[in-house]
């Protein structure tokens, strides 16, 4: 079944999230890839106060990535377009990149300030989705790799 | 609420920042002929010889500005470079965290609460780390959580007594979150690695 292609662990998946900028304190920007082998790469980069750049990786066992398509499937995402989307600016950028199954999307479009940039926006429904399906997916990836690499103080 | 905890930064060199990978060298399949057709070259931050590419085995069905877009050169150099982990063999099974053993719960209940978890996973063993991460858009529960244990034996016995069991009357799956190496995907397998990348005849000989 084509649901079960998509949904399933056979069918493919793959996901890429970028935000950033470029500015006072060089390319600030956070990027995380769940990639189809179980890899999830994350980077985090900014020159403020002379900071350097975070990278890290990791593998997943089949159960994570599983969850993360539920998330993104359960968000519909999938259906959406952003050719209604504020284009990049000079604020900012953000990009969602996905393989789904037989479905790729690869969405650009300006930083999301709050609520009110998505209400006020041409196409508040989707752009409501992608607001809070990147949020979601961030907390997930922040809680994998803060767990796996970062010692808790005492 | 969600913990969005910051990441140490370990040292490295800041100028891999400009080093092509050998990951992002190789870049053949994006210009396959079935992908080609109607997916123009795919941005080359996706490493591993486009790793999304690389996933299909079929033309996809494509959506977004971000192919029409012209390729910037610095996202290929973005996810190239070194990247850091905990040393690990590459092989199957799972993989130790900085200071325990990781297990992913998914089908939480999503008016759980930490209390519930405690109650239910705290009897295999002391819970070092828990983050039951909250849908941002409703509040509840997003349906998974992250639970921390100090050894691998009493993870162990979370996974085989949890998965698969309830809570709060609703099915739970237990597994570990995190593997030493890249998992096999069986379906791909079988086939030929240029199966899908020419159209062109097989050489009859």
């Amino acid at each position: 079944m084509a649901e079960e292609e998509n949904g399933a662990a056979g069918g493919e998946f793959y996901l890429r999230y970028y935000v950033g900028h470029k500015g006072k304190f060089g390319h600030e920007f956070l990027e995380f890839e769940f990639r189809p082998d179980g890899k999830l790469r994350y980077a985090n980069n900014s020159n403020y106060k002379n900071d350097t750049m975070i990278r890290k990786e990791v593998f997943l066992t089949p159960s994570v990535l599983k969850e993360c398509r539920r998330i993104v499937s359960d968000s519909e995402i999938m259906k959406e377009d952003d050719n209604n989307w504020p284009e990049p600016d000079r604020v900012g950028r953000q990009e969602l990149e996905i393989v789904m199954g037989n479905e790729h999307i690869s969405f650009t479009t300006s930083k999301i300030g709050s609520l009110m940039d998505v209400q006020t926006s041409k196409d508040p429904e989707g752009l409501r989705i992608f607001y809070y399906l990147v949020q979601d997916l961030k907390c997930f990836v922040f809680s994998l790799i803060s767990l796996h690499f970062k010692i808790k103080p005492i | 609420m969600a913990n969005a905890a910051d990441v140490d930064a370990l040292d490295f060199e800041p100028d891999d920042d400009d080093l092509m990978d050998d990951d992002a060298a190789v870049d053949v399949d994006a210009s396959s002929p079935t992908a080609a057709a109607h997916i123009p070259k795919l941005k080359s931050a996706i490493t591993g010889g486009s790793a999304a590419a690389a996933a299909s085995s079929a033309p996809k069905k494509t959506k977004g500005r971000g192919f029409r877009e012209e390729s910037d050169a610095a996202r290929s150099n973005r996810m190239s470079g070194r990247f850091d982990s905990l040393d690990s063999d590459g092989g199957p099974g799972p993989e130790r965290s900085i200071e325990g053993w990781i297990i992913l719960v998914t089908g939480v209940h999503e008016e759980a609460q930490e209390d519930d978890l405690q109650n239910a996973f705290g009897e295999f063993g002391e819970i070092k780390n828990l983050h039951l991460n909250l849908d941002r858009r409703t509040g509840f529960v997003k349906g998974y959580a992250l639970i921390e244990y100090e050894s691998y034996e009493e993870a162990e016995k979370a996974i085989a007594s949890m998965d698969g069991g309830e809570l709060l009357t609703q099915a739970v799956n237990v597994d570990w979150a995190f593997s030493r190496g890249p998992f096999k995907r069986r379906n791909n397998r079988r086939r030929s690695p240029h199966a899908h990348r020419s159209r062109s005849p097989r050489r009859r000989y």
